[in-house]
């Protein structure tokens, strides 16, 4: 054996028998283990929940619109129950609904559903045509639903923006995330509180101020914490809103 | 003449490592993906998007791990050498697969909004204070820079330019950025998922590569406290081998190497001039220290390059006493001839 045979010198042409040996074994070696942290690492990820989202199938949504506190569309759904469906953009904003414009009217609304389990939102179309004045008479069972007090109450939770929550984004909660949803409550978009454990939610509560109007920007530093929050419980038809304070929030 | 810039040339071996490399990356990407959808509850998905930002973020994760492992590990056994002195490929490898981790949750998370990107992703949280709330995007933010530092100046151009000394120190910012993805991925998704696997996970990442570092160090703190006068312990004339070298570490200055050959001890720097190689892990080849990341030779009587070349480097005194050799810790004008020792001769035992 020469002095070269078994020194590996990295500029070499000639690697060393013992050295091809080794990298070859600890190559196979090593690919094996990646496959196997992959198999770890992606496998044991927690649920990203049954939110789904089909851009491409724009369909006409008829009903009525109301622009408070956060833009929706009493409608009905395509299995012909009567829903209150909140309206997004495509992006993380709002549509524009200028409501006057359209008061006790019907209207058509062009856009895809987000949806998770009952809850739908509509993201509108992104061209100018994407709400009109529907011809012909209001059906009688779309109007806007009298609001019910529930009384007060004291929960704990997660607060979350709807969009990603109904399907725009599989995972949609926590920390991971929390920058997304301040982006989308930001833009406008309904702030909702889940009560954990998030799984066992079926109904969320969407966050309005005491009055009954949009919550202010003041939310936005406790989103995707973990929260506990009071106020009143109130439903208006498929819809549960709950009236707080931004002063009262306490973090868990 | 100086060996000055050389571009190092592509080598069969240097192209099997990079296959292994695309191969490894692959795999993990695909299999990510594949186990990712298999794990989820019946009538539930991920979005592809955000699968792709953990397959992405945990590989850069585990392929600086590696990296980190490759140094200490070399130190135990020479075979790990190959992996080392390719080293730079794998970093490289890892900055692309962080960038593109950073573009895909810049564009998902922190765009398609009115906000600018970088105000949501370094402002949107700004609970430093918080341990459970602490913003862990900016530790990312961190890491990313400092993985693109080096990855900009991995290549030997800059090596040459730099100079060894100020380019190591650079690339030593790489544990940094290891805290920091630490942090980062702790802070982040870790404490948002519920299963165990990824604290233990990162956890003992962390704890193998500082593991990893500090019996490393023990191994290679040689007894050098030992003195006589100037001179440091090596070790005994026993354990050397025809050859090679015993490397010592003085308490100040550049590590040095004392080679054996042909009966003969003698001590040079253990620095390559190149790009700081470790000379006393290389060779004796047609009488010249071989270095073994790019071939540089160096006599060992006077530390030069043969001509044509110009480098040169330190030179020693060495001594031997009582059957244990001994070097002068203060090295001399690189260049400078010194006369090797013999070990047959009465100046020896
Ligand atoms: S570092 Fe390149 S030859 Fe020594």
């Amino acid at each position: 054996m020469s002095d070269k045979d078994d020194f590996f010198i990295g500029w070499s042409a000639e690697t060393p028998k013992a050295d091809r040996r080794f990298f070859m074994l600890a190559g196979l070696g090593l690919l094996a283990g990646t496959g196997g942290a992959a198999a770890l690492i992606g496998g044991a990820q927690d649920g990203g929940g049954p939110g789904t989202w089909d851009q491409g199938d724009i369909q006409e949504w008829r009903g009525i619109a109301s622009a408070l506190p956060y833009p929706t569309l009493r409608t009905r759904d395509t299995d012909g129950k009567i829903k209150t469906a909140f309206l997004s953009c495509l992006n993380k904003c709002t549509p524009e609904l200028r409501i006057n414009q359209y008061r006790d009217g019907e209207v058509v609304i062009r856009g895809s559903a987000i949806r998770r389990g009952e809850h739908l939102m509509i993201a509108t179309e992104d061209s100018g045509a994407w709400i009109s004045q529907a011809s012909g008479s209001l059906p009688d069972q779309l109007a806007l639903p009298e609001e019910e007090a529930l009384g007060s109450a004291e929960l704990r939770g997660e607060i979350l923006d709807t969009k990603c929550w109904f399907g725009a984004m599989r995972p949609s909660s926590g920390k991971v995330h929390k920058a997304c949803a301040s982006l989308c409550i930001r833009s406008g978009l309904p702030p909702a509180f889940y009560v954990k454990p998030l799984r066992e939610q079926e109904r969320l509560l969407i966050i309005t101020d005491r009055r009954g109007a949009p919550v202010s920007q003041d939310v936005l530093p406790y989103v995707a914490d973990r929260m506990r929050l009071s106020g009143d419980v109130v439903r208006k038809g498929d819809v549960l809103y709950l009236r707080t304070d931004v002063s009262t929030f306490e973090r868990v | 003449m100086a060996h000055d810039y050389k571009a190092i040339q592509w080598t069969p071996f240097k192209k099997r490592y990079d296959l292994f490399l695309l191969l490894g990356v692959a795999t993990y990407l695909v299999l990510f993906f594949v186990f990712t959808a298999g794990g989820q509850p019946d009538g539930e998905s991920l979005h592809p998007v955000q699968i792709a930002i953990a397959a992405t973020g945990s590989l850069s994760f585990l392929m600086l791990t590696f990296i980190l492992s490759i140094g200490p590990l070399a130190r135990f056994t020479d075979r790990m050498k190959p992996f080392l002195y390719n080293r730079r490929h794998v970093g490289v490898a890892t900055f692309i697969i962080a960038l593109l981790h950073a573009a895909l949750v810049v564009i998902w998370y922190h765009g398609f909004s009115e906000t600018n990107v970088f105000v949501s992703l370094l402002a949107s949280n700004p609970r430093y204070s918080s341990l459970q709330g602490f913003p862990f995007e900016s530790l990312g933010v961190a890491a990313f820079f400092i993985l693109f530092l080096m990855a900009a100046t991995s290549h030997d151009f800059w090596n040459a330019h730099l100079g060894p000394g100020l380019w190591k120190a650079l690339h030593m910012l790489v544990y940094v950025a290891f805290a920091l993805l630490v942090g980062h991925v702790m802070f982040g998704f870790v404490q948002d998922q519920t299963s165990i696997v990824y604290p233990v996970l990162v956890g003992s990442s962390a704890l193998w590569v500082s593991g990893l570092h500090i019996a490393a160090g023990f191994k290679s703190a040689t007894p050098s406290d030992v003195h006589l006068g100037r001179f440091i312990e090596v070790a005994e004339v026993s354990a050397f081998e025809e050859g090679r070298a015993r490397i010592v570490t003085p308490s100040k200055g550049e590590r040095i190497a004392v080679f054996l050959h042909k009966g003969k001890l003698s001590a040079i720097s253990n620095v390559c001039r190149h790009q700081g190689g470790p000379l006393g892990e290389g060779r004796v080849i047609d009488d010249c220290v071989t270095c073994p990341w790019h071939g540089f030779q160096y006599r060992l009587e006077d530390g030069r390059s043969p001509e044509p070349f110009s480098e040169k480097v330190a030179t020693y005194s060495v001594k031997v006493e009582d059957g244990m050799v001994f070097v002068d810790s203060e090295p001399k004008e690189p260049g400078t001839r010194t006369e090797p020792v013999s070990l047959h001769g009465e100046d020896a035992l």
